[in-house]
């Protein structure tokens, strides 16, 4: 009785994925890869919250959302290289500091 | 109470995407011919979405099929993976005879993986290295910014 469901929630998550190779670029173009704590604590909380949510189905979509959200945050660094190697369009433009840039700094970009 | 439905599918979710990027590199690098691996990811990918269809709750049902669909696309990934190899963009691995061939043929593969390597700089504007850096060579920064 769940087939449609679980399929539901596998398209979602493939659909979300995709969505995710789409951030990423955008962001690193536009922001730069150092504001990766951001999109990491956004995804943590959506798992968070997913806790929260009575409804399993709504519970199961921001676990997949936030999920990808912290992939998509260690995913940063990686596009930043491959920018760098003109894989990928790089920005001319200098990008804007993410806040707390001094802290942001001071610890190892993630990336898996 | 806690609802751990989405707990879980988030961790299928990460794990999946994790195994895409990480695993079929690796998988990829090994493998003599990338067929066999893509038609089991394939039979894995239907065989757990088929299973998601009479599996006993939401959440096996989902996690069955966030993993099987992202099964479906590795096996398509694989051949992807054998592309950036061929362009340089990903390391050949030099005791895989496919890889070999590659290498040999003197086009763009390398065994270096041109990723590992820190960014440049997070907010300048950064300079574009377009062709191959060489091998074990660090850019600098004075290229640049």
């Amino acid at each position: 009785m769940y087939w449609w469901s679980g399929l539901a929630l596998g398209l979602f998550s493939f659909g979300i994925i995709g969505f995710g190779f789409f951030w990423v670029i955008r962001m690193e173009y536009y922001l730069g890869y150092l504001w990766w704590p951001y999109p990491l604590a956004f995804g943590l909380l959506l798992v968070l919250a997913s806790l929260f949510v009575g409804d399993a189905g709504w519970s199961a979509l921001l676990g997949i959302t936030g999920a990808s959200f912290v992939w998509g945050a260690t995913e940063l660094k990686e596009q930043a290289v491959r920018a760098d190697l003109g894989w990928f369009r790089a920005n001319p433009n200098r990008k804007p500091d993410p806040p707390g840039l001094r802290w942001i700094k001071k610890i190892k970009a993630p990336h898996l | 109470m806690l609802q751990f439905a989405g707990f879980w599918m988030a961790l299928a979710t990460f794990l999946s995407i994790w195994w895409g990027h990480v695993g079929v590199r690796k998988l990829e690098a090994r493998s003599g011919n990338i067929l066999p691996p893509a038609l089991l990811l394939i039979g894995g990918g239907l065989g757990l979405n088929v299973y998601a269809a009479v599996a006993p709750n939401l959440t096996i049902a989902g996690v069955c099929s966030i993993i099987g669909i992202t099964l479906l696309w590795d096996a398509f990934e694989l051949f992807r993976q054998q592309k950036r190899v061929q362009k340089g963009h990903a390391p050949a691995n030099p005791n895989n005879p496919r890889h070999a061939a590659y290498l040999a043929a003197g086009g763009h593969a390398t065994t270096a993986d041109l990723l590992d390597r820190e960014p440049l700089d997070g907010q300048a504007a950064q300079p574009v290295l377009r062709g191959r850096p060489r091998v074990g060579v660090h850019m600098d920064h004075s290229m640049g910014d």
